[in-house]
Parts: structure tokens; C-alpha cells; sequence
């Protein structure tokens, strides 16, 4: 599943590594996720969305 | 035990120790065992001897059991768990048909490699390793 995960964090100019910190999970759980070869599970998605302030479909998107 | 407990990001390296030191533990429960067999056919250990010895041989095992154990629960995040569960999957998957395979030819008296005990306890170490490095390709 593709996600614009990269382009918001570049936005907020923040690291891989920062991500993962305030997210919890590791840089390479990030990196993966970014590349779009792991697809969080649910609480994660969440967790991604309201740390962008936006809505889990802003953030993620299946037909992408 | 501090780079087991920190936070996901190192969670890949304290992965790779903990492995390193389930190998280790492993290799030492083999060296007992092979001390245990040159004891007893050798004469100079006895019964008793060689139980207190695949005791304390196999301890180091069941420490790296309990961290491997909790380091899968509590410090690894859910990608890192995903991959550790699939290269168990894969390792118990694949070890039973190959065991059963190894059985069923050598029962049929056709050439099979002489296997000892302590092969036999290598090989799912050796496949759950294999599946870890399938699965982190797969995800990475």
C-alpha cells in the first residue's frame, strides 16, 4: 500500500529516526513503511495519522 | 540487558546479539553433550556426573530462551515482530517434512548423512535464521 508518509515527514524536516522516535517503532519499520513494503497495522496507522493531524486515508492509500 | 530494554530503533542490532547469544548458548549445550558421551564411553564421568553436567549445559539455553522470549513481547515493534515470527513459521514448517523426509529414507535403507543428536538440534536454529533473512527481504 502506498503512503505519503515520506512527503510529510520531508515537510516537517524530520528524519527517518526522528519519525521512529516519536512513533515508537524503529527507523527500519519506518524506511519499510515509506517504501511501501510493510502496511502498518491499524493502531500504528492511527498512531501515523494523528501525529500528522490528518485522517488515516489522507495518509495512506490502497489505490495509489 | 540496557541495549535489549531500549527503544525499537536499536531493536535490529539487539536482535542480531541475542541471536548471536542463542547460538552460543546452543553451541555450549552441545559441547556438554559431547563432554557428557567422551565421559561415559572414556569411564571418567560418572552417571551423576553427567546429569548435573546436561543441567548446567543446557541452563544457557533456557536464559536465552527467556530473553529471546521477551525481547519478541516487549522490545521488538510490530515489523520486527512480524519478521522474527515469520522466520519461526518458516523454520518449524519446514523442519518437520525434512525431518520426516530424513526418516522415511534412511528407513528405506537408501544413503542418508549420519546425523547426530546435536545436528538435529542445529538445524531449526539454522532455518529459523534463514527465514528471518527471507522475511527481512521481503519487508526491507
Amino acid at each position: 500500500m502506498k503512503n505519503a508518509l515520506a512527503v510529510l515527514r520531508a515537510e516537517r524536516g524530520w528524519s527517518q529516526a526522528d519519525l521512529a522516535e516519536r512513533l515508537d517503532v524503529s527507523r527500519q519499520t519506518v524506511n519499510s513503511l515509506e517504501r511501501g513494503r510493510y502496511d502498518p497495522s491499524l493502531p500504528l496507522a492511527f498512531r501515523i495519522a494523528r501525529l500528522f493531524d490528518l485522517r488515516i486515508e489522507d495518509v495512506f492509500d490502497p489505490e495509489w | 540487558m540496557d541495549a535489549i530494554e531500549s527503544q525499537p530503533a536499536d531493536a535490529r542490532a539487539a536482535g542480531s546479539r541475542l541471536y548471536g547469544l542463542y547460538v552460543l548458548a546452543l553451541a555450549l549445550c552441545l559441547i556438554g553433550n559431547l563432554v557428557m558421551r567422551e565421559g561415559a564411553q572414556g569411564g571418567w564421568l560418572p552417571p551423576a556426573g553427567q546429569l548435573i553436567l546436561a543441567l548446567l549445559a543446557t541452563a544457557p539455553l533456557v536464559v536465552a530462551a527467556l530473553l529471546f522470549w521477551r525481547l519478541l513481547r516487549r522490545d521488538l515493534d510490530e515489523m520486527l515482530q512480524r519478521i522474527v515470527l515469520e522466520g519461526l513459521a518458516f523454520a518449524l514448517i519446514l523442519y518437520v517434512p525434512l525431518a520426516a523426509l530424513y526418516l522415511n529414507i534412511r528407513t528405506a535403507g537408501a544413503w542418508t548423512p549420519r546425523l547426530d543428536p546435536p545436528d538435529i538440534l542445529l538445524t531449526p536454529a539454522l532455518l529459523v535464521a534463514i527465514g528471518i533473512a527471507i522475511a527481512m527481504r521481503r519487508y526491507q
